[in-house]
């Protein structure tokens, strides 16, 4: 039996702890914090939590439209209840994979590790530290909030997303810095709860990887909701002790006034305090260099999740995690980035997978794309969530799907059929024949198809 | 010690095999099951299977050489393994000279055999870029889940093709005036075999063609009547072909010396009707086979040569169901033909050509009368029979064709 040591309780490392102990291996994880990683205590659990309660406001909030009679005045935020929920969902989260490790009699350690040689680590904790050796390591130490070069994070009004859902309070009013995924979704949470948000991203568009028209759709819902959205703009100057912002775009300079600035750039890899330069270890601040089998250069070093860069993602880290344990136990496995779902769980939602519009023009020139808005979908309709659409890319030589982009209600679930079809390289002329249950969204994406193709049917 | 690996005997008649490719090269590291080479006879090409893990030690049979079957075409085993010794494993399945003694029906497969029909695991994206590209689906390795072929495999195929052909055009270039060139392509898989087995049954039989005309007036008027009946009880549909395929296997059995088979200076009669069907395909013509059709009610039959075709234009067919075939059937019809020679099937003595039913006045007394006309070529070989015997057979089928109601009996 060979024995695997793994840097970080993250996505990526609990899936490789779990993976490499169902292959016999003698396994330790090492943590600092609690397991689950970004993704369940900072990321994409809670802030999903948040998300939620948001919705249920919101819902609340236009009961009227579906006959349903409130007293005016009555329904109001919880704040505390909202921030406990959360936490509690994150802590049986956190349990659940607690009770996975010790199901699958992987060891626990926590504290702070750094490499000795390429086969021990230096592990240590407020109480004592101690050595590890193992035949492998894999390093799934994660990612943290990439900080504005001039005005450093400092939890008070300058915060990032980790410090911006547990708030005391919701805030009266938030700048956000950067419109992308976790900007927008904080945007999504605090505006519907009556922050008062401004937003100011450097590209001309919100979600700079997502196709220009299904950003517009988002863009849109976000104004309704009160949201000052400056694209094209760059963030001059911060004054905390006036708690104002200034921020330049091509009609000039604005000054903001805001309780609490969210600087959502992007995330960096945890390169550091590893001992990677010591070992000779491949990296930049891009990330750990990894073959296709998550292999660093030197062979017993394994790397996967937030910490190798690439595509910042749970699910992807879940893949990146196998992958690596895999081969780590002997096992050649290769790691794939097709079909990989990209997931906003925004109001509306925004989901894709593939290629967009533009990248898929980029790369076949000529292709065909079908659309159905949700305006023209029975169950949208009675959900009152009209606001969206189903693009498809096809390529007219050989009808394969491309890319799938949805935005409206519930997209971050119907994307999975579309993850389906890419995954399986089906065709169009395929999904033609396809049955989609009456009356669904889904049905929006089957018309989507259909479009493509020529045949629509209900639009 | 090193596991040998034979050529496989895939039907009576088979003389020889020839490996086509080798997929795997010496010193590669083979899994158990996985096809390490294709290799050809008759009309099938099939995959030879490993039948154990180890490392190919030897190739004993290079690409495009023949050897009979039980020949050692390689060696698997531990790197510096001994090899077995070569002429302790050939084991020949010659069927018995005699002629009266009944031949058996199926020769025994070496187990390390897969079936050429298999259905080869493909994403859609694939097989539509292998299709558009022209390349054979058959030779690319899958790297997908399972060995599924996916898009990037085809790509990487299409890519090496282009490569090669590049190579190919350069040397080329000067042989050639860029108005004469023609489009060439190598003779190999079924292509090879259908030429080889075609030009053997020319050269090596005595075969000639006879033609008669068969009245199916009343037939097609049964059929109609019939239809409905059939469709309602069992859910089918009766064709022309089913039957003839019907009247041929009744006919058989009234003449058993048409029913037969001449390998080595020898008769053999069979009491079984394996019928052949002839079947086109993208890829060439395969003969799916209805095993003891003398069995089979018209129905039945009807059955099995839908199930079978269908199989055979997706490429499903097991090598059962290709081979051991006694009499073959073979249909131009659809396409206008009247008469024509069709070839023998070796071993068989004869095969059945069908053309098109034609509608034409006929005297019936002093009155014409519109009737359908259904012509049929029989070739036969005369080393087995002769003319009279031959036409005796052809007859009968006329006559159950033209009394529909005797098949029904």
């Amino acid at each position: 039996m060979g024995s695997i040591a793994i840097i970080g309780g993250g996505p990526a490392g609990y899936v490789a702890a779990i993976t490499a102990a169902q292959q016999g291996q003698e396994v330790t994880i090492i943590d600092q914090g609690p397991l689950g990683g970004t993704c369940l205590n900072e990321g994409c659990m809670p802030t999903k939590s948040l998300l939620e309660s948001a919705e249920v406001y919101s819902q609340l909030y236009h009961a009227n439209k579906f006959g349903i009679r409130l007293p005016s005045g009555q329904i109001e935020i919880d704040w505390n209840a909202v921030q406990d929920r959360k936490n509690r969902i994150v802590s049986t989260l956190v349990q659940g994979i607690q009770y996975l490790m010790k199901k699958n009699k992987v060891k626990v350690i926590k504290g702070a590790a750094s490499f000795k040689t390429s086969q021990v680590l230096q592990v240590e904790n407020s109480e004592n530290q101690e050595e590890i050796k193992a035949d492998k390591i894999i390093i799934a130490a994660g990612s943290e909030p990439a900080p504005l070069p001039f005005a450093p994070f400092d939890g008070h009004w300058v915060i990032h997303s980790g410090q911006a859902m547990s708030l005391q309070s919701i805030p009266s009013s938030l700048l956000i810095i950067g419109g992308g995924v976790i900007g927008c979704e904080f945007a999504s949470v605090f505006s519907r709860m009556g922050t008062k948000v401004t937003m100011v991203e450097m590209a001309d568009q919100l979600l700079p990887g997502e196709d220009e028209d299904i950003a517009s759709i988002l863009h849109k819902q976000l104004e309704k909701d009160g949201v000052a959205i400056y694209p094209s703009a760059a963030l001059k100057d911060l004054e905390p002790t006036r708690k104002k912002a200034f921020i330049e775009d091509d009609k000039g300079l604005h000054e903001i006034q805001a309780d609490l600035v969210l600087v959502s750039i992007g995330r960096k890899p945890r390169v550091d305090h590893l001992g990677l330069e010591v070992l000779g270890v491949d990296f930049s601040n891009q990330g750990i260099h990894v073959n296709n089998q998550m292999q660093t250069n030197i062979p017993t070093i394994y790397a996967c999740g937030d910490v190798i860069g690439g595509i910042q993602l749970a699910h992807m880290a879940f893949h990146e995690g196998k992958v690596a344990a895999l081969n780590a136990c002997g096992i050649d496995s290769q790691a794939h980035a097709s079909a990989v779902p990209r997931c906003i769980y925004t109001s509306p939602e925004i989901a894709s997978v593939g290629l967009t519009e533009k990248q898929a023009r980029e790369t076949y020139g000529d292709i065909r794309i079908g659309e159905f808005p949700f305006s023209a979908n029975g169950k949208a309709l009675i959900a009152n969530e009209q606001a969206g659409k189903v693009k498809v890319m096809i390529d007219p030589e050989l009808g394969e799907i491309l890319g799938i982009s949805i935005v409206g209600a519930h997209a971050t679930e119907l994307i999975g059929q579309g993850a389906v079809m890419l995954h399986a390289e089906l065709t169009a002329d395929i999904m033609e024949n396809f049955i989609a249950a009456h009356p669904t969204l889904s049905e929006a994406v089957h018309e989507a198809l259909l479009s493509a193709v020529g045949h629509a049917v209900h639009v | 010690m090193s596991v040998e690996v034979v050529m496989p005997k895939l039907g009576m008649a088979m003389k020889e095999g020839t490996v086509s490719i080798w997929n795997k090269q010496v010193g590669d590291q083979v899994g158990k099951g996985e096809p390490i080479a294709s290799v050809s006879s008759e009309k099938i090409e099939i995959d030879v299977e490993s039948p154990a893990e180890g490392t190919l030690l030897e190739i004993a049979v290079p690409e495009g050489e023949g050897v009979p079957p039980g020949a050692v075409i390689c060696y698997i085993g531990n790197p510096g393994e001994k090899m077995a010794p070569v002429n302790a494993s050939v084991q020949t399945q010659e069927p018995k000279g005699d002629a009266e003694s009944s031949v058996k029906e199926k020769p025994e497969m070496s187990k390390q055999v897969k079936t050429g029909g298999d259905r080869v695991k493909i994403s859609p994206v694939a097989r539509k870029m292998a299709e558009a590209g022209g390349i054979n689906i058959s030779e690319i390795q899958g790297t997908g889940p399972g060995g599924r072929i996916t898009k990037e495999d085809v790509q990487e195929s299409l890519k090496q093709s282009r490569e090669q052909k590049a190579e190919e055009k350069e040397r080329d270039k000067t042989a050639l005036e860029p108005a004469e060139q023609a489009k060439e392509m190598k003779v190999s898989g079924i292509r090879k075999v259908i030429a080889g087995r075609m030009h053997d049954s020319l050269q090596q039989t005595a075969q000639l063609t006879m033609n008669m005309k068969v009245d199916v007036t009343e037939l097609i008027a049964l059929q109609k009547q019939t239809a409905k009946t059939v469709q309602n009880r069992y859910e089918n549909k009766l064709t022309m072909t089913d039957f003839i395929a019907r009247a041929v296997v009744l006919s058989l059995q009234q003449h058993p010396q048409m029913n037969s088979a001449y390998i080595n200076e020898t008769i053999h009669f069979f009491q079984h009707v394996h019928l052949g069907m002839a079947v086109a395909v993208d890829k060439g013509l395969v003969v799916p086979v209805i095993r003891h059709s003398e069995k089979c009610s018209l129905v039945e039959l009807s059955r099995s040569i839908k199930t079978l075709a269908q199989k055979a234009r997706v490429g499903q067919l097991s090598n059962e169901e290709m081979q051991g075939s006694t009499f073959t059937i073979s249909n131009l019809g659809s396409y206008g033909v009247e008469h024509f020679t069709p070839i023998l099937n070796p071993p068989e003595s004869g095969i059945l050509g069908v053309g098109a039913v034609y509608e034409t006045p006929v005297f019936k007394g002093e009155e014409l009368d519109k009737r359908s006309i259904l012509p049929l070529s029989l070739t036969f070989d005369h080393r087995v029979l002769d003319g009279a015997p031959a036409a005796a057979f052809l007859q009968s089928v006329k006559q159950f064709l033209e009394e529909p109601v005797t098949m029904l009996l």
